[in-house]
């Protein structure tokens, strides 16, 4: 079992205030600060719970993929993963859009991509995001 | 509404068991983070993971539900602090899974009372959207602290 924390502050109203999350169990990030005007118009360089979705939805994906490609035969020399996540306000979580571009020494295109369809629907966070509309993949050997 | 869009990336090296990755937040740049296998699911030794960055989105998205909610009602809040817990554990049959994700909310609210807090906390839950897309397939737990509450 693995549990892991995040901490966050706001202080103000929603649309003048502003958050902060603070820091995180593994201590590898934070502070990073969080507005509503940087979630629902340009970012500004500052994250959001969509970009931290994405990211999750990233790891998660190549990690999946990279042990998949292992216990075919095929070890992945390096993945490069993507995810873009779609939020519409009043809505809520629409999309999460995974692209990959995969370096795998000897593997043929139709094992990669049975190994990549696995990754995107057996992932732990696939599997937590499943009523979110559409995860769709788009992978290819690079 | 417009349609917001983030974009993040992982780029992964090697192995599953002795690779490791560097996860990027795109639309913002606010992070590069390292990654491995055993980070996530053993000690993290300072590394991320896919549970602690949801822990970050489930925080920070609740804790802007919540400051909605405390305005609609009309006790817009001074500050709130939300922590999150990510459980991620091995399911019989089912491999890994993320199982449970718990709230603990704080807030200095000047007017409410431990009851309204308390309400306004879950009304926040039924309005976030991460709340709402985890709920399918884990179990979310709210628990709402006033401070400075008599």
């Amino acid at each position: 079992m693995a549990d892991r924390t995040a901490t966050v502050t706001w202080g103000g109203s929603l649309m003048e205030g502003a958050g902060t999350i603070e820091s995180v169990g593994s201590g590898s990030f934070g502070p990073l600060d969080v507005t509503w005007a940087s979630r629902a118009e340009d970012s500004d360089g500052r994250t959001s719970p969509e970009e931290l979705i994405a990211a999750a939805h990233a790891a998660c994906f190549s990690m999946a993929l990279s042990h998949a490609l292992a216990q075919a035969g095929f070890p992945a020399e390096r993945l490069e993963t993507s995810a873009t996540v779609t939020f519409v306000p009043g809505t809520g979580i629409t999309k999460s859009a995974l692209t990959v571009r995969a370096t795998v020494p000897g593997i043929d295109e139709a094992t990669f991509h049975e190994q990549a369809e696995g990754a995107r629907v057996g992932c732990p966070v696939s599997k937590a995001l499943a009523a979110v509309p559409e995860i769709t993949l788009d992978a290819a050997l690079s | 509404m417009p349609r917001i869009v983030r974009e993040a990336e992982i780029d992964w090296e090697g192995t599953t068991a002795r690779g490791s990755g560097v996860v990027t937040g795109l639309s913002s740049g606010a992070f590069a983070l390292a990654t491995t296998i055993a980070s996530r699911v053993a000690d993290p030794e300072g590394k991320t993971s896919p549970e602690e960055l949801l822990a970050a989105a489930h925080a920070s998205c609740y804790v802007t539900s919540l400051g909605s909610e405390l305005a609609r009602i009309g006790t817009p809040p001074e500050r709130m602090h939300v922590h999150c817990l990510i459980t991620m554990d091995e399911v019989e049959g089912m491999g890994h899974r993320i199982v449970s994700s718990g709230i603990t909310a704080r807030g200095v609210v000047p007017g409410a009372d431990a009851a309204t807090f308390a309400q306004a906390a879950e009304a926040a839950d039924a309005g976030c959207p991460f709340s709402a897309l985890i709920r399918a397939s884990a179990t979310v737990t709210i628990h709402a602290e006033l401070e400075g509450a008599s």
